[in-house]
């Protein structure tokens, strides 16, 4: 057996050469994406099967599990084709096998150490823009995946260490920022080169068979350590569903449900019952939905380190034809929206096993944003994107985060003055969203709300969801406030017809557009919650006097204002007689 | 016999060091910190030193005040005037989360959103005005405000760094109203975009400036009545000292003033003993602090996140903090691996062998378990000896859990806290585009000369050099420290270049006019300290990025550079930090900085040379290297210059341990430097 001091020297070392391919990436792209929001991953793989070794600290966890699918289809195609060679690097972004949504690209590279194939290493890089008919590539009307960007099957671009020049041209060719694409590719194969240099001094310390041993042991320690963890979920079947408002194309809801079987320390975890697959672009391809899952047990497990042998106790069946489960030529750029959903769902029926440990739903919907035109100082074509921030779920101990990035991700916004500086647009405001959190013993954390403004006419498209099926509160708290999407035309108020999603509108000086983005569910009863939170939430403006009367049970005692802001001071008497009143009535009419 | 000396405070002690007079050796004290009010540790250490103030020249500071009061949230209670429309900045933040697994955690602004205010005033990210100044808002909440009971009034406005009109109006109103406010506009503090930074700062500044203006008089007052007649100099985070008087408005600059001295000591103590490129590690009881210098200067970091949603984005040096220390605590995860830290038995109950109570053995724990620790030193004030059996009773339990025997498993605890300290070190060098291996290693902190050999070791660094007095280097370095000022702005536009049109780009006659104007202003406040230099050193940087890359580089420029030069310059930058340039891409300059420094006169602080023949041990103690070995101990006094001796050995100093393993060699340079060095 492996010396436990190796083994942990070997763990730190991997994650060591995968957090400085991240680095290297993030400050050297040219996609404000990637490095501004850190929308990207590294990790090694294992060259026999594929899975997972060792990943990056800062990688988005929407890749996790992904890139190892992705990286499963790089070798089924290189050894279809004569295996892996020294000196490669290939490309892919392929939906159906192993990407997310066309503008993810993936870079996978073997390693040889002494001729022989010892890993893989892998880099997942969100491009800003890939082509399709929208810019950014989020587009909720294209109803097949042609219309969202150039697609790019595994295929080598490196071979004996020279770069296939016909190819990137090939590719760069069908994108809108052509020379900023190519620095995030030039960026991208620096990157994966890096890691490889720095994997072979690692081999040649310790050499390849005690590094393999390490391996071996890393994987089956953490799948230990995940039973452990599933061992103490009380055995059971937990099935919860929630629902998409729409696919963008065709109004109507699509379900996503979810069945989670817990077995001693396995899980199985099943998605029948879900919609079948959706017109519009709100499909998700089955591995992001497998991955999904694993990112929602690794925010309640947060400890058990990420490898091959972590999910290994949870099997994910998602049947074919459904939303979860994307095949050809379905379109997949609202993917995210899907995906938020399906975590949301597996935090619904887990909170019914383990409720002490999972939070009430998040916002639940990127939201994206995406401005683009030609900007009328530079002449140059520009593609902005503001991802919603919204408010986080209250756990069971304590009030949810204010202003989150959707769990699935870790995607910053970009400030306000730099993209003031970028694009032709200024923003009216950006504020906490007033009462948008759920109402609870915990309240959820607020969402946000902005207004922009062009300066020049530009094309606005976004790609959201949660207005008609809002986050769900737990164990009796309530519900967080729907996004809005509202714009101003020409001096009218308009509602795109889908609610949360809009292709390609034209929007000028004069025009505006208000994205107000859900809080997080609440958690416990709101009738419990201690007077003098109620009373801060009042004073700091989080709920309204009217939240506060009804939701919380409270009775005002005063209320003035300080330059401009309303004031509070509860009467706690009667507001503990109000409270035992409904909990009196609530009690009275259980028993009938 | 003029002197001058420095004091640093810290959590659990206050240092004091006197350079050496007349060629004898410095003094170094140590006296618990009062945390209750730390200037009475100063004057503690003070008199333990028996320093005479009538012939103290200076004396030189630094406080981890600014940085407790954060921590422990004791600042002042602040008003946050915005813009109309933005007054939820400072809590939204960037949308993120406390940790990239996990759903948990909150954020509590240091101003409350019931103390945020919104004035009506826009302008426009090119400077010009949209929506003029509501001059009568102001006034009205100005008044409201009155009632409100607080220090401290921010007053943090979209764009304002590049028109910081409104911003001072603002300020000229409120002061009328009323004069006893501190009043913070965010353009004073940073003249940069990205608004939530920079109210973060603003708001840090303002939080922080009541406690340390009062900090600072006291602490004048003290020395004053004590006998001291001159301004103190205060450390700051970038490395540079301000006069005590001024500390007040430079608040949100002394985060990392402690820290800081060390790497300034370390730095300058490696580089007059000719070592050019240094990395700095600094362990003490909690943390690890890694810091590398380039000829003598250590590099900065331009935003350092403090909190959770709590960045601050002024000048510091880039100490890149983990929690491994001493009191480090070591444990078996639920996989079965050992881990090492962050948790900290901090110095109470602290390590087991201290006997306060102590019941989870940490890195302390290991080095006295294997002999690394003197087990005769004596602990605390009551003189009562190291419990070995107690720490090697524990690391039995420990052992079981892994199959390993007492003495194994706590060489397990060294190796993992050792590879902790190494990922990191390798991190920052990796990072900033250098091979860690080109790097000379300075140990210091109680813990350093602990595990530097080890560390050098770990990652093949040829070198390692350990300064005379490794446990008190902070309040070392305020003594050779230089006095700093840093300048900034914005610029954000485009090189020209050759063949492509001048519209909307920068006209570099701009730049350098911006650049002479930040000289001008740092002379100007180098006269206001008011201090005798030696000499003064100006530096111009652009921080420049490729056309829409977010990351820039900050590249030393001539104040008079053209835009030829200027691009060629980042280019050079580039390839060396990323390998590859991006072809005919264009430049954009970010921002214009300038670093006016006043330098000191401060050789003779250095200690002085001698020379030195080999001591005779104080003896020998059994001590576990890869097995155990009878080595002998030395008494650092003992090790004059010239001496040289060959591992494996032990030197004991009051303020530390020093191991040196075995096929490595150490020798005393003419400043009484341990330089360590390996085959």
């Amino acid at each position: 057996m492996i010396d436990p001091i190796t083994l942990s020297v070997v763990r730190s070392g991997l994650e060591q050469i995968c957090n400085e391919m991240d680095q290297h990436l993030i400050r050297s792209s040219m996609s404000p994406i990637i490095s501004e929001t850190n929308d990207c991953a590294h990790g090694i793989y294992d060259p026999r099967n594929g899975e997972t070794i060792a990943q990056g600290a800062v990688g988005l966890p929407v890749f996790l599990a992904n890139m190892q699918f992705a990286v499963q289809s790089v070798l089924a195609e290189a050894n279809a084709s004569g295996g892996f060679r020294p000196g490669e690097v290939w490309i892919l972004n392929e939906v159906y096998r192993g990407g997310t949504h066309l503008n993810d690209v993936n870079l996978v590279a073997p390693v040889f150490v002494d001729g022989e194939l010892f890993a893989l290493i892998a880099s997942t890089g969100h491009w800003m823009d890939i082509g399709g008919n929208a810019p950014g590539g989020w587009n909720p009307e294209a109803t097949e995946i042609h219309q969202e960007g150039i697609v790019i099957p595994p295929v080598r671009l490196w071979e004996d260490g020279k770069r296939n020049d016909a190819l990137v041209a090939m590719i760069i060719a069908n994108v809108r920022l052509p020379r900023d694409m190519l620095g995030d590719l030039v960026a991208m194969s620096s990157a994966v080169q890096m890691g490889e240099r720095r994997l072979r001094e690692l081999v040649d310390r310790y050499s390849q068979a005690t590094l393999g041993e390490c391996l071996v042991e890393l994987v089956e320690r953490s799948e230990r350590q995940m039973r452990a963890h599933i061992a103490e979920i009380p055995d059971g079947v937990y099935a919860y569903s929630d629902t998409i408002d729409n696919d963008g194309v065709v109004d109507e809801p699509l379900r996503i449900a979810v069945e989670v079987t817990v077995a001693g320390d396995s899980m199985s975890i099943d998605f029948s019952g879900t919609s079948a697959a959706a017109r519009g672009p709100l499909n998700l391809a089955a591995n992001s939905t497998i991955s999904t899952c694993y990112v929602a047990l690794k925010h309640i497990y947060p400890d058990v380190p990420i490898n091959g042998g972590t999910f290994r106790p949870a099997t994910v069946h998602v049947p074919a034809g459904t939303v979860t489960a994307a095949e050809y030529p379905r379109p997949v750029s609202g993917y995210l929206e899907v995906a938020n959903r399906v975590f949301d769902v597996m935090l619904g029926a887990l909170a019914q096993a383990i409720p002490e440990l999972v939070p009430a739903a998040p916002f639940g919907t990127i939201g994206v944003v995406t401005v683009g035109g030609v900007h009328p100082e530079t002449g140059r074509y520009y593609v902005g994107v503001f991802p919603y921030p919204g408010g986080y779920g209250a756990t069971g101990s304590g009030d949810g985060l204010v202003n989150g990035t959707p769990p699935i991700s870790m995607a910053n916004f970009v400030a306000l003055e730099a993209s003031e500086h970028r694009y032709p647009l200024m923003f009216e405001y950006f504020a906490l969203r007033e009462n948008s959190g759920g109402a609870g013993h915990f309240r959820g954390g607020d969402g946000t709300t902005y207004k922009i403004v062009p300066r020049a006419p530009l094309v606005i498209s976004v790609m959201g969801d949660r207005h008609d099926s809002v986050p769900f509160g737990l164990n009796g708290g309530g519900p967080a406030l729907a996004n809005e999407l509202t714009l101003e035309l020409h001096g009218e108020e308009w509602i795109p017809a889908m609610r949360t999603k809009l292709a390609k509108q034209e929007i000028g000086p004069g025009d505006s557009l208000t994205a107000s983005s859900p809080g997080g569910g609440g958690h416990g009863d709101p009738l419990t919650r201690p007077l003098e939170l109620v009373e801060q939430d009042l004073n700091f403006g989080y709920i309204t006097a009217e939240s506060a009367e009804e939701q919380f049970g409270v009775a005002i005692a005063q209320r003035w204002s300080v330059g401009g802001h309303d004031r509070f001071r509860l009467d706690p008497e009667r507001s503990e007689q109000l409270r035992a009143a409904r909990g009196a009535t609530a009690l009275t009419a259980g028993t009938h | 016999m003029s002197t001058l000396v420095g004091v640093d405070v810290g959590g659990t002690f206050t240092d004091l060091f006197q350079p050496g007079v007349n060629g004898g050796p410095p003094l170094v004290v140590k006296v618990p910190s009062r945390p209750d009010d730390p200037s009475l540790a100063v004057m503690d250490a003070l008199v333990a030193a028996g320093v005479d103030p009538t012939q103290l020249i200076q004396f030189l500071h630094g406080t981890t005040i600014a940085t407790n009061a954060l921590i422990e949230r004791r600042g002042a209670r602040c008003a946050l005037l915005t813009t109309r429309g933005f007054r939820d900045v400072l809590e939204l933040g960037r949308r993120d989360r406390p940790h990239i697994y996990g759903l948990s955690g909150k954020h509590q602004p240091l101003v409350p959103r019931d103390r945020r205010w919104e004035i009506t005033e826009r302008i426009d990210y090119r400077g010009k005005v949209l929506i003029p100044l509501d001059e009568d808002g102001v006034c009205e909440l100005a008044a409201a405000l009155l009632e409100e009971d607080v220090a401290t009034v921010i007053v943090s406005y979209l764009h304002s760094y590049v028109n910081a009109a409104h911003e001072d109006r603002t300020r000229e109103l409120l002061v009328d109203v009323n004069p006893d406010w501190h009043v913070v506009t965010s353009s004073s503090v940073l003249r940069e975009y990205y608004e939530f930074e920079r109210t973060s700062t603003a708001v840090i500044q303002g939080y922080l400036q009541p406690l340390v203006t009062n900090y600072a008089a006291n602490l004048v007052a003290r020395l004053q009545e004590w006998g001291f007649a001159q301004d103190a100099l205060i450390m700051q985070s970038n490395g540079g000292l301000i006069p005590a008087t001024r500390a007040g408005e430079r608040a949100g600059h002394m985060l990392r003033s402690g820290p800081a001295a060390g790497v300034i000591a370390a730095a300058q103590i490696a580089q007059r003993a000719g070592f050019d490129r240094v990395i700095t590690g600094d362990m003490g009881g909690t943390s690890f602090d890694v810091a590398i210098s380039l000829d003598g200067r250590p590099s900065e970091a331009e935003t350092t996140l403090l909190d959770f949603r709590l960045p601050v984005r002024v000048p510091m040096l880039d100490v890149r903090t983990i929690g491994a220390g001493g009191g480090s605590i070591a444990s078996v995860d639920l996989g079965g691996i050992l881990t090492v830290g962050p948790r900290s038995a901090g110095s109470y109950p602290g390590p087991i062998a201290f006997g306060r109570g102590g019941t989870e053995p940490t890195v302390t724990d290991a080095n006295v378990v294997l002999g690394r620790i003197n087990p005769d030193r004596s602990i605390g004030a009551e003189g009562q000896k190291l419990d070995i059996d107690g720490a090697r009773r524990a690391f039995a339990k420990l052992g079981e859990q892994l199959g390993l025997d007492a003495e194994s498993a706590a060489r397990a605890v060294l190796t993992v806290v050792n590879t902790r300290m190494a990922g990191e070190i390798r991190l920052i060098t990796v990072e900033q585009g250098h091979d860690p291996r080109d790097f000379a290693f300075v140990a210091f902190g109680g813990g350093g000369p602990l595990h530097g050999a080890a560390l050098m070791r770990e990652m093949q660094l040829g070198s390692m050099l350990v300064p005379p007095s490794p446990g008190v280097l902070c309040a070392m370095g305020c003594v050779v420290a230089d006095v700093r000022h840093d300048l900034s702005r914005t610029v954000e536009r485009t090189l020209p270049r050759p063949g492509a049109g001048a519209e909307g780009r920068l006209d570099v006659s701009e730049l350098t006019a911006m650049f002479a104007a930040q000289r001008t202003e740092g002379e100007h406040q180098l006269a206001l300290d008011n201090l005798d230099f030696a000499s003064v050193e100006v530096q111009h940087f652009a921080d420049m990025a490729y056309t829409g890359q977010i990351h820039r580089l900050r590249v030393h420029v001539s104040g008079d550079a053209d835009a030829e030069s200027l691009r060629e310059a980042f280019i050079a930058k580039y390839r060396t930090e990323y390998g590859t340039e991006l072809g005919d891409l264009d430049v954009v300059i970010v921002n214009a900085r300038t670093v006016v420094t006043g330098r000191r006169d401060t050789d003779s602080a250095l200690p002085p040379a001698g020379g030195g023949e080999v001591p005779e041990p104080l003896g020998s103690r059994r001590v576990c290297f890869e097995e155990w070995i009878e080595t002998p101990v030395y008494s650092r006094a003992d090790l004059r210059p010239g001496c040289q001796l060959d591992g494996p050995l032990v030197i004991d100093q009051p303020d530390t341990t020093v191991i040196i393993e075995p096929d490595m060699h150490v020798r005393v340079d003419d400043a009484s430097n341990l330089i360590v060095s390996q085959p």
